[in-house]
């Protein structure tokens, strides 16, 4: 192949770079959300839910109240005085910032305490008083539509069980038609479970608000400040965060794989405080807050199928997804499609038909669908089509590869239109796989596996 | 809350604060003395961000009270380097051994503590020694080529 490579004066091309960023990381003169430090800063704790779903009957906060280093506690009847309580998701959902009525996950943010230092901050959660009373809950995501299932958003008008959407894609009746006539038919249910990313750095933020100016700064391990900014001012444009009033900065990131895009509550709750009290707000989560509370990744139950010849010639593929999107549809989904681009699920096959739908269902889990380009939904797709291509060699005894070569999209049928209605541009799959083949040494793998599986 | 008053040597200063009992070795360091290269990534003893010398020792920085400190040394990340960087630290930037730099600090500590005791470890010892630091960014390869660049070019400093 050939070698893109400048020469050595030119350098770039072909030439390993030394990252700008390591000399400072080295020397541990990073600068993450955590190192920030503002004058008069003040730290934020928050009290979290022990329950799944529940009523709230009563929050006490005089004896929190009464510790010489709290400043303030907030609820989510403090925030309901501004309009804050709720916010929009990206999805066209809602979800809360703090509760009034009820919480829908364990470990939901039902108040924050602001104090002079971290170890206050936390002292103060202890000493807020909650009084729940448990509701049954809905974890199983098969069960979210059943009739006696309690409604989780029973906050939401004319929301009347735990159905957030139905999507569908292709052609139902023509692939229907294709697994009546099938000679084989491979049936699967895969089911990507619920994952976090759990990066090195969890999620905070500080919060300083300029009542001279009225301008906001926000300092905030996020991925996409330009976006949390659009966002911040359509939480809080109504009280006067309009975006031109809002800087955020997105200092040194510890990791963030998609788990740092969403606006969480506990910035919601750190700005309102911010610009109420006048004082820099730090917030940090800890890794328990993190792994519990933030968005997740994946939770689609699949079942797939396809329709094949008896020679293998792929003809038809039928995917059903149910998808557990917690208490709100908060997926960051730039598509605007409920499933992203899960579509896609064709792959590089030439499928003459296809068809796939996703239900969108309601449980007591935090809400998210969002990490590892998981939004797009093109992660869960991919998995979907290349396990079920490998289940039909295995049904026909054939070989993985060869079942792959002789389904792919040839090259000379570019640009092809996919059963979803897609354009694909250009590919040469066939050139791909073969490229890879030959780098493995394929054929050579074969002969040692059966060599291996002879001698058991 | 009790307080006690302290003094702790890092990285060659004698820093004296009165602090509270329960405050954390971590937060000493990062709060009070503003040294923030040392991470907080778990709280809880498993990610291994923190990690620092105490006496020599690797321990990890939020498992551990300030008071436990008092009269002791603690060498933190912005410790390592003298007139020139620490060989792990080269090694970590010619190896591309992080990503976020998150964990680095902590990851370049416990290697330290490694490397004092075993100048030559195997690519297992590597692993082990290194197997209470965690990088989300899965970069463990490069990790572990950068600990064997250090091991190799403090070899070579010490027969010259």
């Amino acid at each position: 192949m050939a070698q893109c490579k400048t020469s050595p004066e030119v350098g770039g091309m072909g030439h390993s770079v030394k990252r700008k960023e390591d000399p400072r990381f080295i020397r541990g003169q990073g600068n993450y959300v955590d190192d920030v430090v503002r004058p008069g800063m003040v730290f934020m704790d928050i009290v979290r839910s022990p329950y799944a779903h529940a009523k709230i009957k009563s929050i006490n906060t005089e004896k929190a109240l009464a510790h010489p280093g709290v400043a303030a506690v907030i609820t989510g009847e403090t925030l309901k005085e501004y309009n804050l309580h709720m916010m929009p998701t990206l999805m066209s959902d809602t979800q809360m910032v703090l509760p009034i009525e009820k919480v829908c996950y364990q470990a939901q943010e039902v108040a924050a305490v602001i104090a002079t230092d971290r170890y206050s901050a936390a002292d103060g959660v202890e000493l807020v008083e909650v009084e729940y009373e448990p509701l049954p809950v809905v974890v199983d995501p098969h069960k979210a539509t059943d009739p006696d299932a309690p409604i989780i958003r029973d906050d939401k008008e004319g929301q009347e069980n735990n159905h957030i959407f139905h999507w569908e894609s292709g052609d139902k009746k023509g692939t229907d038609d294709v697994f009546k006539k099938a000679d084989v038919v491979v049936k699967e249910n895969i089911y990507l479970p619920r994952i976090h990313v759990a990066s090195i750095e969890t999620c905070g933020c500080v919060s300083e608000f300029d009542s001279v100016s009225g301008q906001l700064t926000v300092w905030m391990t996020t991925q996409a400040p330009h976006a949390i900014r659009t966002v911040l001012a359509l939480v809080a444009g109504h009280v006067g965060l309009r975006e031109d009033k809002i800087r955020v900065i997105s200092p040194d990131i510890g990791g963030g794989f998609g788990g740092k895009v969403p606006v969480y509550p506990g910035y919601v709750i750190a700005i309102a405080a911010s610009v109420v009290t006048g004082l820099p707000i730090k917030w940090i989560e800890d890794r328990r807050e993190n792994l519990q509370a933030d968005s997740f990744a994946r939770d689609y139950h699949m079942t797939c199928e396809i329709a094949a010849d008896k020679d293998g010639t792929l003809n038809g593929l039928r995917i059903n997804t149910l998808a557990d999107h917690g208490y709100a549809d908060a997926a960051a989904n730039p598509s605007k499609w409920p499933a992203g681009m899960f579509s896609i699920c064709t792959g590089s096959y030439n499928f003459k038909n296809a068809f796939v739908e996703v239900d969108g269902v309601y449980t007591n889990k935090p809400p998210g669908g969002i990490a590892y380009r998981c939004s797009f939904r093109v992660t869960e797709a991919v998995h979907a089509i290349e396990r079920m291509v490998d289940m039909v060699a295995d049904e026909l005894g054939m070989d993985a590869a060869e079942i792959r070569m002789n389904n792919f999209i040839p090259k000379d049928a570019f640009p092809y239109k996919s059963p979803m209605g897609w354009e694909y541009d250009s590919g040469d799959y066939h050139g791909a796989l073969k490229l890879a083949m030959d780098k493995i040494g394929y054929d050579k793998l074969l002969k040692e596996q059966a060599k291996k599986r002879e001698k058991g | 809350m009790a307080t006690q008053s302290i003094t702790i040597n890092i990285n060659g200063d004698a820093k004296s604060a009165e602090v509270e009992d329960r405050l954390l070795l971590v937060h000493f360091i990062r709060d009070n003395h503003g040294l923030t290269g040392t991470h907080i990534g778990c709280d809880t003893t498993h990610c291994g961000a923190c990690t620092v010398l105490l006496d020599g020792t690797a321990v990890k920085s939020c498992t551990v009270f300030a008071v436990q400190a008092n009269g002791r040394e603690v060498t933190t990340i912005e410790g390592m380097e003298g007139e020139a960087l620490h060989p792990l630290q080269e090694g970590f930037m010619e190896e591309h051994g992080l990503q976020c730099g998150f964990c680095t600090p902590g990851m370049i500590m416990s290697s330290k503590h490694l490397l004092d005791n075993n100048p030559d470890p195997t690519e297992e010892e590597i692993r082990w020694g290194i197997s209470g630091n965690l990088c989300r960014c899965t970069g463990y390869q490069n990790i572990v080529k950068a600990v064997q660049y250090a091991s190799n070019k403090l070899q070579e400093t010490s027969e010259e």
